[in-house]
């Protein structure tokens, strides 16, 4: 837009001219351009310079025939209509300069007829002003008449301007403003309707003149603000414009297509300026389409298609960068939806960046262009030449030469041929490029920040494609890199097909030839659409250097890359690129999100969850590859992170040994591994198992043709992601185990497990626990084929019934008491632990840390956990044992341990109640202060001065025996002296035996020797142990206890055998140590092995019962004796239960 | 039927999942290239468009020089993309709808893998069909 002179690019404003009286010009002036709407002012300080403002041009013989115009639009029209030709013409005359001197008089008048002779034959007005001191200065009415009529003006504009006074001066001069205002609009009316008038009239002889009109009375209406009438005009000219190119033989058609266009920028450019301004935006687009429709299509011939182009692209970028100026916001009153009936704009035309990305767009098609003819003309002119001393002619978008014979410069006319050469001259001076990159940067960063990414990427890939074609390939590789990656992601494979043939060119021209193998490999996994299309030049520039996307393509390329990796060792040399980037061997790692994963793919699984250690594991490994042509791998080697595991598999086809002999890598031979384009190679090895821990497939490393490593991330088969870019509707999805399971559930990592404890740990214990014993559990440690090193036993002692702590909470405030309570842990030998300083134990209530000390193979060792019960409560106790195999740092970090639990529980082993007996009642009945006494359970009272029964019980509740050592009373202070306790019956022997559930009863006789209303005896101390001696004595004491007549009921069941006399049931006594004898007598009615009729004896008291056995209860009867046999049985004895 | 005409159907993902050039033009590889261009710079507008109407036939959302880019909104997000040259809005509005149908079809099989590539001739064919009738 800036290219536009400054006359096309502002609005016009009406020209006015002053004469004489120089002092006062520039306050005139500056009042005059304040003016709403302004005027501009040429000042002429002196009548002299007035023949400026006659026509400078000959005058044209009215009576010769019209000659056809040479061209359409002059370019210096407009400019003569702003700055030389004014609507109105004002003479300034000082009072002083008419009224005096005579001579001066005349001066004044012959000025005047100067001027009046310089604008004569236009229709500029005429005004006088006279310049007075003061307003008092009264001129004679004779002189302004004489003046008027000298200059043959009405009175209205004969303008009397008073320069003192302050509020008389803004008064005149205001006056004279309207006057001049007035004027200039009756100047651009008239102006207009006469050249209106031929156009009505059709009153011209050519084309050209037409649009000449139209432009002259819509510029005419631009000064005088009639904006509707200027568009009008404007858009007339445009139409009869366009008709004009397929009739117009004035000019040779390249130079007369070039006029035109250059004209049509001119009309264009006006409307747009106009609508724009109006604020009718919408209207402004539609009207550009409009343009750009009509004009799209004139390319002209092709040797000239980059002036087109050219123009075509200014178009685009005057029209943004009109947009932009005007600030174009989409109008609210617009439908929000783009493209329906009532909108048929979208959203982007309201942007500028959409102006430019496409200015930039044409602007690339004029580059091509420009190398289209240039290589045409390159044959040509060199006959030729290009023309000298071309200049553009005074004619809008015409080109002359200047013609210097001698001192006459003439100006001939262009030949087309001529004009091409030099056109073409003239545009291989100008680097397109840049201009291209810096328009597409604009719009790049104009959607950027609209949050267009698609749009800015196909911006920043037009700014890749300049700077590949000029040559700046690392600004090129880091752009095309990141429009790659948007292309990737949506996969749009065709674009990115382009897009990666470009990034292959460009790292061949860097020498990187890396990134060329990589983004060839790409390029050759790709999957298209299309299966035909042949090369041709064009085709070239358009796609891109990477050629049309097809699978023979494909092929090539992965070819070529085979071959840039065979050249590397051709001996002859011919190798011209990457000869000195190459490394030794190409290494390409591809991971999960590398593009690279359709090139090669390697998922590897496990056939196991877990294993042991040293045992051997299935795994599976499948490689594929989306390459079109089959891929032979020299070597696989698949990597784990426990480096012993490793292991290589080579191809049988390579003879060679292999070079690197990694002595841990376990080599295997295979036949072939040859990857067929989208099928799994599956290869199935057995490894061994490492050390424990997590074993990991890391990598799978592929060498191809020596040179070429692409060392893939392992995938799980359970996690891998399919290729978003090759789903095919009718494509089968391949798995890459042939095992189902394994396909959807392989993992690529392995639990190895710890290797099995060889050593026992063995907790011992004699059933539940007493409260109040300290209570030993021994633990013993057998080796049985581990040493073991820095062991260490762990004991845990928790609550069975789960909650963890031995306390309650309660009691863990106010105590530090324990339920049960780890006391210590002794050795066998007896020795405490303590003694040793450097082994460690802590031992707290619940919780032990013991040291183990160091045994070999078949040792062993024990000791004891002393746990006391405060209560009765069962426990859990843990014990683990944790120990390493040998006594060095490596040994020492795997550990192996052996856990044990053991459940005991916590007893109550007595029970001690106790009751008073006194002799007998003294006192008087007097209830209710026995009630009153007794009414407190643990009160009663006592006779005082006798000797009161007391009897404690203590009754044995756990299931062995337990000794009695002592019975007490310890009295308390007031005991002492309130009471006498002596035992009556004591202990025996040292100690009392008492059995589960026995009770042993000691007695006491209790003396009160005061009276007390409130007499507390003493406490029952017990002092026990568990009986260890378990004697048959248990058996006799049941028996001395019982000494009380037992009744019997017997009963008798019929036998179908016998028949027998007596009483089915009764009922007998029997005496201790005494037999009772029940006699029947029987009959047996058959012969041979008789069941005798059954007897079933019942203990009345303890409702036992008691059935002989049937071996017991059958006879054998004899059959030949005919006598009856009687017998006598059972014989109940002693029917004792215990 | 118009001289230059591309369509392309776009799953949710963005990712096109059937494309083919139906004009009767000559068929030029650089020219689908250069539709393909257009059609996905034109995705920005329809990924704002989308969820302004709940019309399905968005009309032309984009224009480049004189192809106008017209989009159908079908089933979960899959949308129909056609570049055109010529000015039918009805006759596209019934390709649309015929192809969404035709689409519908595909999407119903229950092998089809949703945003998978439509490779099936039988679907080729009758969208070409569906063009010369309608474009």
């Amino acid at each position: 837009m800036e290219d536009y002179p400054e006359e096309l690019r502002m609005t016009p404003v009406s020209l006015v001219s002053i004469v004489g009286c120089p002092e006062l010009h520039p306050s005139i002036s500056a009042a005059l351009s304040s003016q709403q709407p302004p005027m501009n002012t040429l000042a002429l300080p002196d009548f002299s310079k007035a023949s400026i403002l006659a026509r400078s041009g000959k005058a044209r013989d009215p009576l010769a025939p019209p000659q056809a115009p040479a061209g359409i639009l002059k370019k210096d029209w407009l400019l003569k209509h702003r700055t030389r030709v004014p609507a109105a013409v004002a003479a300034l005359f000082r009072a002083d300069q008419v009224s005096g001197d005579p001579a001066q008089w005349l001066q004044a008048c012959s000025d005047l007829e100067n001027l009046k002779s310089a604008i004569q034959g236009k229709n500029t007005k005429l005004v006088v002003v006279l310049v007075q001191a003061q307003a008092s200065d009264e001129l004679s009415e004779d002189v302004t008449v004489a003046l008027r009529k000298r200059a043959e003006i009405d009175s209205r504009h004969m303008i009397v301007l008073v320069e003192q006074d302050e509020t008389e001066w803004s008064r005149s001069l205001s006056k004279l403003k309207n006057v001049f205002a007035e004027l200039c609009s009756a100047f651009y009316k008239e102006e207009g309707r006469r050249i209106k008038a031929r156009i009505e009239k059709r009153n011209f002889s050519s084309v050209e003149l037409s649009i000449r009109y139209c432009f002259k009375v819509a510029v005419y209406a631009e000064f005088r603000r009639d904006w509707p009438e200027a568009l009008k005009f404007y858009e007339e000219g445009v139409r009869v414009l366009r008709e004009m190119i397929g009739t117009s033989t004035r000019l040779p058609p390249t130079q007369r297509l070039v006029e035109i266009k250059a004209v049509a920028e001119q009309f264009h450019f006006k409307i747009s300026t106009l609508l724009l301004h109006a604020g009718k935006v919408v209207e402004a687009i539609l009207w550009f389409r409009k343009h750009i429709r009509s004009y799209e299509r004139v390319v002209g011939t092709p040797e000239v298609a980059f002036l087109h182009w050219e123009w075509f692209s200014r178009q685009f970028l005057v029209f943004g960068e009109l947009i932009e100026t005007t600030a174009a916001t989409v109008p609210d009153t617009l439908s929000p939806r783009f493209g329906t009936a009532d909108n048929a704009l979208t959203e982007w035309e309201f942007q500028p960046a959409y102006y430019y990305q496409l200015a930039a767009t044409y602007l690339r098609e004029k580059r091509y262009a420009i190398e289209c003819s240039s290589s045409v003309a390159n044959l040509t002119t060199e006959a030729s030449g290009i023309p000298e001393s071309v200049m553009p002619s005074v004619y809008v978008g015409q080109y002359v030469r200047l013609f210097e014979q001698g001192d006459t410069v003439s100006v001939l006319p262009l030949s087309d041929t001529e004009y091409t050469s030099y056109a073409l001259s003239e545009a291989e001076r100008f680097q397109d490029s840049y201009e291209i990159i810096a328009l597409f940067r604009k719009a790049y960063e104009s959607f950027q920040s609209l949050g267009a990414t698609r749009m800015a990427s196909a911006c920043s890939r037009g700014m890749a494609i300049e700077y590949y074609a000029a040559g700046d390939f690392s600004n090129a590789k880091q752009l095309f890199d990141g429009v790659a990656g948007l292309y990737r992601q949506e996969g749009w494979t065709t674009l990115l097909w382009e897009n990666l043939g470009y990034l292959r060119e460009c790292s061949r021209k860097l020498n990187f030839p890396k990134d060329f193998i990589s983004y060839s490999l790409e390029m050759a996994a790709l999957p298209l659409f299309s299966g035909s299309g042949e090369e041709n030049r064009e085709n070239k520039i358009k796609s891109g250097p990477g050629g049309s996307p097809t699978i023979s393509r494909r092929e090539n390329i992965q070819q070529e890359v085979i071959n840039v990796l065979k050249r590397k060792q051709a001996p002859d040399g011919t190798n011209d690129e990457f000869d000195n980037a190459m490394e030794e061997t190409t290494h390409l790692d591809i991971d999960q999100i590398s593009p690279l994963r359709m090139v090669l793919t390697a998922s590897v699984a496990f056939h196991d969850q877990s294993v042991k250690p040293g045992s051997p594991l299935l795994i599976s490994v499948s490689l594929l590859s989306h390459l079109p042509s089959p891929v032979v791998v020299d070597q696989l080697e698949v990597q784990f992170n426990q480096s012993d595991c490793n292991f290589v598999v080579h191809s049988a086809q390579e003879d060679s040994p292999p070079l690197d002999s990694n002595l841990h890598d376990q080599v295997v031979q295979a036949t072939s591994l040859t990857l067929f384009t989208n099928k799994w190679m599956r290869l199935t090895r057995e490894i061994k198992s490492g050390q424990s821990g997590k074993l990991e497939c890391l990598s799978v490393k592929a060498t191809i043709n020596k040179h070429l490593v692409i060392c893939c991330h392992a995938e799980s088969p359970a996690s891998m992601e399919d290729f978003p870019l090759w789903k095919f509707e009718d494509h089968v999805e391949t798995l890459p185990t042939k095992d189902n399971v394994l396909a959807f559930s392989g993992q690529k990592l392995i639990q190895v497990e710890e290797p099995d404890a060889q050593v026992d740990l063995v907790l011992n214990s004699a059933g539940s626990a007493l409260v109040g014993e300290i209570f030993i559990v021994p633990a013993t440690i057998l080796s049985k084929g581990h040493a073991v090193h820095s062991g260490e036993l762990k004991i845990n002692l928790v609550d069975a019934k789960g909650g963890g702590l031995l306390m309650s909470p309660r009691e863990a405030e106010e105590s530090e008491s324990h339920d049960v309570e780890l006391l210590g842990v002794s050795t066998v030998d007896g020795k405490e632990l303590k003694e040793e300083v450097d082994s460690i134990r802590k031992i707290q209530y619940s919780f032990g840390v013991v040291s183990v000390p160091t045994l070999s193979e078949g040792d062993s060792w024990s000791c004891k956990l002393e746990i006391k019960w405060h209560r009765a409560k069962s426990v859990m106790l843990y014990v683990s044992l944790g120990y390493s195999l040998g006594s060095t740092e490596e040994e020492a970090l795997l550990r192996l341990n052996v856990h044990r639990s053991l459940q005991i529980e916590g007893q109550i082993p007595l029970l001690v109640t106790h009751q008073l007996l006194r002799p007998f009642r003294r006192e008087p009945l007097l209830l209710s202060e026995i009630r009153s006494l007794g009414g407190d359970d643990k009160k009663c009272s006592l006779a005082m001065n006798e000797s009161n029964m007391f009897i404690v019980n203590a009754r044995n509740c756990t299931e062995v025996p337990l000794r009695l050592h002592s019975m007490t009373i310890e009295p308390d202070d007031d005991g002492k002296q309130l009471c006498s306790v002596q035992q009556v019956s004591g202990i025996s022997n040292g100690h009392a035996v008492i059995a589960p559930s026995e009770e042993y009863k000691g007695i006491f006789s209790v003396n009160p020797r005061a009276s007390s209303s409130n007499f507390h005896l003493g406490d029952i101390c017990l002092n026990w142990s568990r009986d260890s001696s378990l004697g048959e004595d248990q058996e006799t004491h049941v028996i001395m206890k019982q000494r009380l007549p037992e009744e019997i009921k017997y009963s008798l069941v019929d036998s179908q055998n016998f028949v027998f006399s007596g009483a089915h049931n009764h009922a007998a006594f029997i005496l201790p140590k005494s037999e009772h004898i029940v006699s029947h007598k029987l009959v047996p009615l058959g012969s041979g092995s008789q069941q005798l009729p059954r007897i079933t004896i019942t203990s009345v008291r303890y409702s036992a019962a008691l059935t002989p056995s049937t071996s017991a209860a059958t006879v054998f009867v004899y059959p030949s004796e005919p006598k009856f046999n009687l017998e006598t049985s059972c014989s109940t004895s002693d029917e004792c239960v215990s | 039927m118009a001289s230059t005409a591309c369509f392309v159907i776009v799953s949710k993902n963005d990712i096109p999942i059937y494309e083919a050039e139906v004009g009767s033009a000559p068929k030029k590889e650089d020219l689908a290239h250069q539709h393909q261009f257009i059609l996905h710079a034109a995705l920005d507008v329809v990924q704002d468009l989308a969820w302004t109407t709940n019309a399905m036939f968005l009309r032309s959302v984009d224009r480049f020089s004189d192809l106008v880019v017209s989009v159908y909104d079908s089933v979960v997000h899959t949308r129909f993309m056609l570049l055109h040259d010529s000015r039918s809005d009805d006759g596209i509005k019934s390709f649309f709808q015929e192809v969404h149908e035709l689409y519908i079809k595909i999407f119903l099989n229950p092998l089809y893998l949703p945003g998978s590539r439509i490779t099936s001739s039988h679907f080729d064919t009758k969208v070409r069909a569906l063009a010369r009738k309608y474009l």
